[in-house]
């Protein structure tokens, strides 16, 4: 069981570190462009923790996330060009609509697992693309889809600052979330999921209801992210915001930090983030940034299939050579031998 | 509360598992369920739970139909279970397997800290009561077999179920434990808990049940207790095939 000193360590310690790096970064960017990658780099961070609340919960590997995060974005543009809504209540209610929509399409998508769910997810940024390429009299189709700017007056460089702390609010919420399901009841009953599902549900957790829950949950934070992404870029075409790429970034993110920790998947998405701005600036639109992001993927899943986070902690556990609990058999003796020395101690 | 099923079956393709299986079996008592391989036994177990909808029949507990239910829908009903191959949650904490078992509750229940006070106590108690308390801390992939068999029987004592199917709690368990695992048996039941055993070895069936029924070829040939199956010709010719 997890004591306070050990939490406020492992979650209040990050979590200042977090709160102090997103309210100092906006005045510490040497230039806009900077300031920019930030926003992206959050933008990556709500999209890796949003995806976790599936795939570091119930173990359900979802590719198809992006889908999620550009129904999200197409939602917001369209309500606010088509049913002129103010910006930010389109953005809630586009991130309503989707959580609604993300239950027919969790119905579907959870009733099969492993590798089924996966084909199953990517089929569903596939079909997205299709739809919103070809209907172009609602989406604007391949000509893209350009969203009014929220603050229509405001300078780029106070734009890039006022969306990074948006985002980074973003982002503090859906960590706060994660945080309260993974101390719950239905936190352990979707843990127990991710280790056997048959076996929790014989243990009475009703893993299909949990597993469209946390589904919805994860739908919405990825829709918010995708709408703000949209208030922020102004400009949204099918091509990327239906790509199966964004999902698997994200699941590269998540598993390189750590798919059980809180903060894995934000650390997955700085490293991630800052290594795909940097392959583009450098090497321009080559596929050199894809055989990289492959390149990783591999190293990771061979030497740190629980991730970055997880693979220091134990290695800083056994710098400190502490003992773990003895799985031996215990005999009638020993445990004899341990209460005397209980007694002894008390004494 | 009587666990009973009426014409139960259950066909994979043209292999018919079970084939009409009317049983009853006593509440209170210490009930098992013996066959040779293949007669249809875990068929039958994963009907009663759920994890197998039969085609026909049906499962009553109590004046309850659970029949095609939900699995955790019978489990919140009262009937546990455990699997032929012991399943652990290999990658949770002993502590983490017992807590992770459910009772009824609503939304609220279901966001209050899993850790909270009066379920860890209880949790602690089931592994002190099983003996593996001083693995509380320790993750089930890392215990031996016989220590995830008792763990998965703590956590699903943890539901609180009014009647209990072990599946083969015997298999792959060193005699000092079985020995233990027949006491444990024994002591549970005597505080009102209903069990039904499928098991192979005979010596613990007869030695802790109160009523045994025999399958073969999926349905009841006979049932009663020890002393009667044992001497009866049917369940000898079932077994032996004379």
């Amino acid at each position: 069981m997890p004591n306070a000193s050990k939490s406020l360590l492992s979650y209040g310690v990050p979590a200042l570190v977090l709160v102090a790096a997103i309210a100092v970064f906006p005045s510490l960017a040497p230039n806009p462009y900077i300031l920019s990658s930030g926003v992206i780099v959050l933008n990556w961070a709500v999209l890796a923790t949003a995806w976790n609340f599936v795939g570091g919960f119930t173990g359900y590997i979802s590719l198809g996330h992006g889908a999620l995060a550009g129904l999200g974005g197409y939602a917001t543009g369209l309500l606010i060009t088509k049913a002129d809504l103010p910006s930010f209540v389109a953005l809630i209610a586009a991130a309503v609509l989707v959580a609604a929509l993300a239950v027919p399409i969790g119905f579907a998508a959870l009733r099969v697992r492993g590798a089924s769910f996966v084909i199953v997810s990517i089929a569903l940024v596939l079909i997205l693309l299709l739809v919103f390429q070809s209907w172009s009299s609602l989406t604007g189709g391949s000509r893209g889809l350009v969203v009014p700017r929220p603050f229509p007056g405001m300078l780029r460089p106070e734009h890039h600052r006022v969306f990074f702390f948006l985002y980074g609010g973003l982002l503090l919420i859906a960590l706060a979330t994660w945080w309260l399901l993974d101390r719950s009841r239905f936190g352990m009953g979707l843990k127990a999921i991710r280790e056997d599902e048959d076996k929790a549900e014989s243990l009475g957790t009703p893993t299909f209801a949990y597993k469209l829950t946390v589904f919805v949950i994860s739908a919405a934070f990825t829709a918010l992210a995708g709408g703000l992404y949209a208030l922020w870029f102004g400009d949204l075409d099918p091509v990327f915001q239906f790509s199966v790429l964004t999902g698997s970034y994200v699941v590269l993110m998540a598993l390189l930090g750590g798919v059980r920790n809180l903060y894995g998947p934000v650390l997955g998405a700085i490293v991630v983030g800052i290594a795909l701005e940097y392959f583009k600036v450098e090497f321009g639109n080559t596929p050199l940034h894809l055989v990289t992001t492959g390149l990783l993927l591999g190293l990771v899943v061979m030497f740190m299939p629980d991730g970055v986070i997880p693979s220091l902690t134990t290695l800083v556990q056994r710098l400190r050579k502490r003992e773990d609990s003895s799985i031996r058999e215990m005999s009638a003796a020993d445990l004899a031998e341990q209460r005397r020395e209980r007694e002894a101690a008390n004494s | 509360m009587t666990l009973k099923t009426v014409g139960l079956r259950k066909a994979f393709g043209g292999v018919v598992a079970i084939d009409g299986a009317d049983v009853e079996f006593r509440p209170g008592k210490v009930n098992a369920l013996i066959g040779p391989n293949g007669s249809g036994k875990t068929t039958f177990f994963n009907c009663v739970t759920g994890m197998i909808k039969p085609d026909e029949g049906s499962v009553r507990f109590g004046d309850r139909d659970l029949t095609g239910k939900a699995p955790h829908v019978i489990a919140r009903a009262g009937v546990g279970r455990t699997f032929q191959l012991c399943r652990t949650f290999p990658r949770m904490t002993a502590i983490e397997n017992v807590l992770a078992a459910v009772r009824p509750g609503g939304i609220w229940h279901g966001l209050r800290s899993a850790h909270r006070r009066s379920e860890t106590e209880r949790a602690h108690h089931w592994l002190t009561r099983l003996g593996i308390e001083h693995l509380a801390g320790a993750e089930a992939r890392n215990m031996s077999w016989g220590q995830q068999k008792l763990l998965e029987l703590a956590g699903v004592l943890m539901a609180e179920p009014k009647t209990i199917l072990l599946d083969e709690p015997a298999g792959g368990v060193n005699p000092a434990l079985l020995d233990r695992i027949g006491t444990l048996v024994r002591e549970l039941n005597a505080e009102g808990r209903t069990f039904v055993i499928v098991e192979h070895n005979m010596d613990l069936v007869m030695s802790i049940s109160d009523h045994i029924v025999v399958f073969d070829r999926g349905r009841p040939i006979a049932a009663g207790p020890p002393a009667e199956i044992r001497a009866d010709e049917r369940v000898l010719g079932a077994y032996l095939g004379v």
